[in-house]
């Protein structure tokens, strides 16, 4: 049995019987409040992502975006409400969850410093629990598509805030998740870049995989979403 | 099969990060190689001034501290996990662990086995300067029995640092606590001096710690230091202090996770 979920393998199981088709990104019902007794950040947030689905989330800044996301990523919990990936949850199938999401989060935080392009690229491969003999092969396939080739060995301490954001965006994308889940992508990125972002987020929607961005209301992109929404008050809103 | 060795790719890819990153920083091997050097320099000499019960050479005394010496490195590394993921909660490189399906339990498991095994490297460099430079007296016939004491030693040791990286991500601070501690379990562990030196309370608190039947266990089998209790006994106790510790460092570890993202506090740093 490999370590990874094949798309097969989700269609499997969809097929058996079940009340609710398991979407790749369901959020119900979802709060969190960052202290007690203020307005919550989020407000019983519902939010589904179907095979296929490009959504864009917009809002002013510190309005619950990256709040959102986290709790997307399984990376914190939110007070009350569940988030799950083809019905799984963060807290009681993490190892299972963390196989079918990815999540490239905001800044420029996450990478280590004194290791190369192709040894972080690896490391990523690793802890993604990539099948053995498929690591070598991923990581220089996440190379050639970001075009990471003339920077796969030089440090990244050594490498500018856009070739870093190019770095990200490629581990994000290097263990071939189901949903990926991107917070502000475009930070420092040129437009070549971005183009290339654009295509791996084409490739993975045409797998039926799915997509959830998040950046600042008013930031441009050339890339067509199925959906923009807005995020305000606590409440998922059309834009 | 495909798990574990998807597993074992991943311990090995936390643990070759440490090693690159380790490698880096080029001056660090000798400039630690030099204070080894100096610290055997400073106990060779305080070692001549040692005629007590117990000691009957100063050299006696030597290889005793000499031991000692090597068990403090070891102790410093099992502590030094909880300094590596407060810097990795820092640089967001922790978060990256804990959304991967490795998880930050094992991710943190697995960044304690580098400090761990140059600790390792670290002990057998003091040993071999000790004896090819202040004529240390190793017992040649048990010194092989040391690697497997030592790693049964490093099992109960471990849960003290992965107690302290509970707490780092609890707390968000490194140090809390953790020098007065090794001081602490650097004197009821008899690293420096024997135990029967200490008062009687004291001498409990060295009872109930694996650190002085481990310290006592490496003696003999490196020195032929004589021992308080049997060989058999102070292996008994090294693997019942790892028996437990080990499973309540692994849930404590598990539960600050937890915690953090309940609270939201593990994007804190």
């Amino acid at each position: 049995m490999s370590g990874v979920l094949t798309r097969s393998d989700l269609e499997i199981s969809a097929a058996a019987p079940r009340r609710e088709e398991p979407m790749p990104l369901a959020l119900r019902g979802a709060s969190k409040a960052w202290d007690k007794g203020r307005v919550p950040v989020l407000d019983r947030v519902d939010l589904d992502l179907g095979a296929g689905a490009k959504v864009r989330i917009a809002g002013r800044n510190g309005v619950g975006k990256t709040t959102l996301m986290r709790i997307a990523a399984g990376l914190i919990d939110p007070d009350r409400g569940r988030v799950e990936v083809f019905g799984f949850s963060p807290i009681e199938r993490p190892e299972r969850y963390q196989r079918l999401v990815s999540f490239l989060p905001a800044g420029d935080r996450g990478l280590y410093a004194r290791l190369t392009v192709r040894r972080q690229l690896d490391f990523c491969a690793r802890i993604a629990m990539v099948p053995r003999r498929e690591v070598a092969a991923r990581v220089e396939e996440a190379i050639s598509i970001f075009d990471l080739g003339e920077l796969a060995d030089r440090r990244v301490d050594r490498m500018s805030m856009g070739q870093r954001q190019r770095l990200r965006i490629a581990m994000t994308f290097l263990p071939w998740p189901e949903v990926v889940l991107l917070d502000e992508p475009l930070t420092s990125l040129d437009g070549e870049g971005a183009a290339l972002l654009y295509g791996a987020i084409e490739r993975l929607l045409g797998e039926g995989g799915a997509m959830l961005w998040c950046s600042p209301a008013g930031e441009h992109t050339d890339f067509e979403f199925d959906r923009t929404l807005m995020l305000d008050q606590g409440k998922l809103v059309p834009a | 099969m495909n798990e574990l060795a998807a597993n074992a790719s991943a311990f090995y890819a936390v643990i070759r990060r440490d090693f690159q990153v380790f490698l880096s920083y080029r001056t660090r091997l000798v400039s630690q190689a030099l204070t080894t050097v100096f610290s055997l320099t400073l106990f060779y000499y305080v070692s001549r001034l040692v005629h007590v019960e117990g000691f009957t050479t100063p050299d006696r005394y030597f290889g005793f501290v000499v031991v000692g010496i090597a068990l403090v490195g070891v102790l410093y590394s099992c502590f030094s996990v909880s300094e590596t993921i407060r810097q990795e909660l820092v640089a967001g490189t922790f978060e990256r662990l804990l959304l991967s399906p490795f998880g930050g339990v094992r991710g943190a498991v697995a960044t304690a086995i580098f400090p761990l095994a140059y600790a390792f490297l670290m002990s057998s460099i003091t040993l071999t300067i000790g004896a090819l430079v202040f004529g240390l007296e190793l017992h040649w016939p048990t010194v092989p029995l040391a690697l497997p004491a030592l790693l049964l030693s490093l099992l109960a040791f471990l849960p003290f640092g992965l107690f302290f990286t509970a707490l780092t991500i609890a707390t968000k601070q490194a140090n809390v606590g953790s020098s007065w501690i090794i001081a602490l379990l650097s004197i009821v562990g008899g690293l420096y001096f024997p135990i029967a030196l200490l008062p009687a309370w004291a001498q409990l608190a060295a009872k109930v710690q694996p650190f002085t039947p481990a310290t006592e266990l490496l003696r003999h089998f490196l020195v032929d230091a004589p021992m308080e209790t049997s060989v058999g006994l102070a292996l008994v106790k090294v693997v019942g202090f790892a028996e437990i510790l080990v499973p309540l460092s692994l849930y404590a570890l598990h539960r600050a996770i937890r915690l953090g993202q309940r609270r939201g506090t593990i994007i804190e740093y």
